[in-house]
């Protein structure tokens, strides 16, 4: 288990989203939290990523207290991609990639042949080395997204965070990020937490799903077993036909309509036993 | 095929590495050379004039002038240049941190502190006690910039944290301290006598007049500790125009890194101040110049300096020479420079909204 939740409490303030949550990602693995908006799936994520510290339980990186590790040291094996990163206007793609290195240089040694050589592969791994001059706002979204990931990826950490890499972009591009992201799990061995809207891209490019509900998992493992009509209602109040992907084999989901939210459900199963 | 045009040369030796960015570094050779030229050419001017071979033979020879040259002119100049160094570096810190082109030390609290403290110091004492205005003026004054200089800056730091240091919230907390120090500062040169509010106005302005070595000293001595450190810090500085989130995936602790840098640019500007008074428009013009001079996305910190040293020299020769035989203070000049600039700036920043 390279990355451990430990009974987290999360929030912002006073305001708690996430209360008395476990989970483990295990190595090697791509994993995937979905969940309605405002579930917690991406406080969650920020807090695995040490964005966020939890008031209540730990979050453990290889075993140690990631608070307590030295942030510059949990940055050679762990990188963050935040939800709509923001760079400064004018910045060369280059330069946004070599900003990925930050983590390995010191004041006397900031532009190793090391450092050019990693930048040079996450530049051409992302499809982007032509592209190195143009400046980040000059790009299209697919291309900025791609950016954005190859900086995580000049890091070169084993763990990688992605906070809905595929917003904003079409499908397309979302496509495009997203076998990306499969290859680096598959190419090169690096494990994946990413937080998806689209369920039925998360259940193709996913090994593990994890699905959220107010700040609580309610359920978590491979996407045939996780992705079924019962939790779509559960979790979505969605009512939904869970089908065969007539390509990849993985369940697809296909929405009816939306159900009332969970508690009037309950409350309406209640008073159906009463009669 | 490699991109390495996208990064440009690289300097490598043994375990150093550095990226080579040729413009800067030469940019930073013409100001250096610009900055040495206007400490001889002001040293030029005085009781009587010297030509600059005049000079360059009155500091290396020792005849009567040697003692005018190194005593009197040499600090002075050295004073100019060394002080607007000093400022710009602080501007161009503070700049960073609050991801603010029109952001100064001025609204770290350093300037307006260090102006109340003067003042109230010149209006209490001189009436009551007319004697003791020299050995204020030469060692008090100073002194007391530097500690009203701390103390405004510890003001605007405490109220600006709030579990970290967000640029924004440093920057309105700023202002809003630099008004209340400003009308303080007024209320005192109104109910003050109208010698001593004279007195004070001349400081306030910020003078080079009769500048000598125990000015030229500290500043120095905290520009030789004080750029070397930035320097260290400039990597995680650059970092700071990025997002929060993606600084802590970087390993960059982004708290501590604006204190620090702002602990710098604090001392950096309190010590200028309480050599030459508070030099207006340095701080916040230089680092713009030199980040358009250096063709960089972030005000460089050696070039800025630089680009201060040669502004406040340069400020200096006209502040002595446009109304000859009357002196400005320096001030006023860097004053008259910079407001066009800083209107200039501001219309800049709008139709960049806009479009």
């Amino acid at each position: 288990m390279r990355l451990r939740a430990v009974d987290v409490k999360l929030g912002y303030g006073d305001r708690v989203i996430v209360d008395g949550l476990d989970l483990g990602i295990e190595a090697g693995t791509v994993t995937t939290i979905i969940g309605p908006n405002g579930c917690g799936k991406s406080t969650l994520l920020r807090a695995l990523g040490r964005l966020l510290k939890p008031s209540g339980g730990e979050v453990l990186l290889d075993g140690k207290r990631i608070d307590r590790m030295p942030t510059k040291e949990v940055a050679k094996i762990l990188g963050v991609l935040p939800q709509a990163p923001t760079a400064p206007e004018g910045l060369t793609v280059a330069d946004l990639v070599a900003r990925g290195r930050h983590p390995h240089q010191t004041w006397y040694r900031q532009w190793s042949s090391g450092d050019e050589l990693a930048v040079n592969e996450a530049l051409s791994m992302t499809g982007l080395l032509d592209l190195g001059e143009r400046p980040l706002d000059e790009l299209s979204g697919g291309q900025r997204q791609r950016a954005w990931i190859s900086m995580a990826l000049a890091q070169g950490t084993d763990l990688l965070l992605l906070d809905e890499p595929t917003t904003f972009l079409d499908l397309a591009h979302q496509i495009e990020v997203l076998e990306l992201v499969r290859r680096l799990h598959g190419e090169l061995g690096r494990t994946v937490v990413m937080v998806l809207h689209d369920l039925n891209l998360a259940a193709r490019y996913t090994d593990h799903l994890v699905a959220m509900r107010s700040g609580k998992v309610v359920a978590a493992g491979p996407p045939a077993e996780v992705l079924t009509e019962d939790l779509l209602a559960e979790v979505f109040d969605l009512a939904a036909r869970v089908i065969e992907d007539p390509v990849a084999g993985t369940p697809m989901v296909v929405p009816i309509g939306s159900l009332p939210a969970t508690g009037e459900r309950a409350r309406r199963n209640g008073a159906l036993l009463k009669d | 095929m490699t991109p390495s045009s996208a990064y440009g040369p690289a300097l490598r030796a043994g375990p150093t590495s550095w990226r080579l960015r040729p413009r800067p570094a030469l940019t930073a050779l013409v100001l250096l050379a610009a900055a040495v030229l206007l400490t001889g050419l002001g040293m030029r001017l005085g009781d009587i004039p010297m030509s600059l071979a005049e000079v360059a033979r009155a500091v290396v020879g020792d005849g009567p002038d040697h003692l005018v040259v190194m005593e009197l002119r040499l600090p002075r100049a050295l004073t100019g240049v060394l002080v607007g160094a000093a400022l710009a570096l602080a501007g161009a810190i503070t700049q960073a941190v609050a991801r603010n082109p029109l952001a100064s030390p001025d609204i770290l609290g350093v300037t307006p502190g260090a102006s109340v403290c003067v003042v109230a110091a010149i209006v209490a004492t001189s009436s009551a006690a007319g004697g003791a205005g020299g050995t204020l003026a030469s060692v008090g004054i100073p002194l007391l910039a530097l500690l009203g200089g701390g103390v405004g800056a510890l003001a605007v730091y405490a109220l600006a944290w709030r579990g970290g240091l967000d640029g924004y919230r440093l920057v309105l907390v700023g202002i809003g301290v630099s008004v209340v120090f400003t009308n303080v500062k007024y209320w005192l040169l109104t109910v003050g006598d109208v010698n001593d509010s004279g007195r004070a106005m001349v400081w306030i302005t910020g003078s080079l007049n009769g500048r000598g070595w125990e000015h030229v000293v500290p500043v120095a001595v905290a520009l030789a500790v004080l750029v070397p450190a930035t320097l260290v810090g400039t990597r995680s500085l650059g970092a700071l125009r990025f997002g929060e989130e993606t600084l802590t995936g970087l390993g960059v602790r982004p708290d501590l890194t604006r204190s620090l840098m702002i602990l710098a640019a604090v001392l950096l500007a309190a010590l200028a101040t309480a050599a030459a008074g508070p030099i207006t428009f340095v701080a916040l013009a230089a680092p713009q110049i030199a980040l358009r001079l250096a063709g960089a996305a972030q005000p460089p910190l050696v070039v800025s300096a630089l680009t201060g040293a040669v502004l406040t020299g340069a400020a200096d020769l006209v502040a002595r020479t446009a109304f000859s035989p009357v002196e400005l203070p320096v001030g006023v000049v860097t004053a008259v420079l910079g407001a066009p600039y800083l209107i200039y700036l501001l219309v800049r920043a709008r139709r960049k909204a806009r479009s």
